[in-house]
């Protein structure tokens, strides 16, 4: 499992569209794959705003955080590639809900690196390798 | 003439870019330090902040020039063999986006107006490349964050892109601590 990690308009996807190229990808942006997966190569891309829209739904953290625990398993055996947004280096948001929001990405994220084999972080189109990996 | 280098640095606020570009222009070969600013004043605190700033660089020797919009007309004021320190990238996108404003029809509401501005600045840094020494551009680490102003934001992310991949060295500063990423 690999991480592409960065700010926003940083280029992570990019990036992950030129390391797949040529190759069959299943990409979900602000979404989970939940049937089997047709592609070797799966990209989830955006959950930050797939998690935004279940915290205001009153989803709790346990909640999300198991199902990506059962995505993890489900797709094991798959090359799995997730792009997250960096978003918590900024001033305390008013808005209770992005309050939230930033807590609970901030435990999800820390989550998938622990899970990941493989972390790039991306500054600028420019890619630093933060764990695993052949440092491409 | 072959380009100068290019030199991409950006960081945090008070993260001591501005001071670690002033060296890199001061120990540069250049032949003179021209430091090339978009900032605006617009209450009292700033004009004393900026006039403050530039007393301190004419004592050390530096040419200051002023251009918070349209930055190719400083291209006549700059001299082959100059090494610039243009500061900064972020102040000129808000410059240029919201110009306009007060006359309610900022550049950010025309379709457009913001393509051409960033033909014209990227013509403006390939030519500034071309005739100076050294050509340092500083920016501000604004994209870790929650979207505010998506279009600034997103204008950003591509200047900054496009500047990293022109750049021979770009750096992230860290309280002080230039770490180098390319």
């Amino acid at each position: 499992m690999h991480i592409v990690f960065g700010g926003a308009f940083n280029g992570k996807r990019e990036y992950v569209k030129k390391r797949l190229a040529g190759q069959e990808v299943d990409w979900f942006e602000s979404k989970l794959p939940k049937s089997p997966a047709v592609s070797a190569a799966i990209v989830v891309a955006g959950i930050e705003h797939r998690i935004k829209s279940q915290l205001a739904s009153g989803i709790s953290e346990f909640h999300i955080r198991e199902e990506l625990q059962e995505m993890l398993a489900k797709y094991k055996d798959n090359k799995l590639i997730w792009v997250l947004t960096d978003m918590n280096r900024g001033i305390v948001p008013i808005d209770p809900l992005e309050r939230e929001l930033r807590d609970v990405l901030g435990r999800i994220y820390q989550f998938l690196f622990s899970e990941a084999t493989e972390i790039t972080r991306i500054w600028y189109g420019i890619p630093q390798n933060l764990k695993g990996g052949d440092g491409r | 003439m072959a380009n100068g280098q290019l030199i991409f640095v950006s960081g945090g606020v008070r993260s001591g870019k501005s001071a670690w570009a002033e060296r890199r222009i001061r120990e540069s070969a250049g032949s003179r330090k021209v430091y090339l600013a978009s900032g605006q004043a617009h209450d009292t605190e700033m004009v004393k902040r900026i006039n403050r700033h530039q007393e301190d660089r004419d004592g050390q020797g530096w040419v200051t020039i002023e251009q918070p919009l349209h930055l190719e007309k400083a291209l006549p004021y700059i001299e082959r063999g100059d090494a610039v320190l243009w500061d900064c990238a972020t102040t000129w996108l808000a410059n240029e986006l919201y110009e306009g404003w007060e006359k309610g029809a900022p550049c950010a509401d025309q379709p457009g107006c913001m393509e051409t501005k960033w033909a014209a600045l990227q013509n403006t840094i390939q030519n500034l490349q071309s005739r100076t020494k050294l050509l340092v551009i500083v920016s501000n680490e604004v994209l870790d964050d929650f979207i505010r102003d998506e279009m600034y934001q997103r204008w950003l992310g591509r200047i900054h892109c496009w500047i990293a991949s022109q750049a021979g060295e770009a750096y992230e500063m860290e309280n002080g601590m230039a770490q180098k990423r390319k």
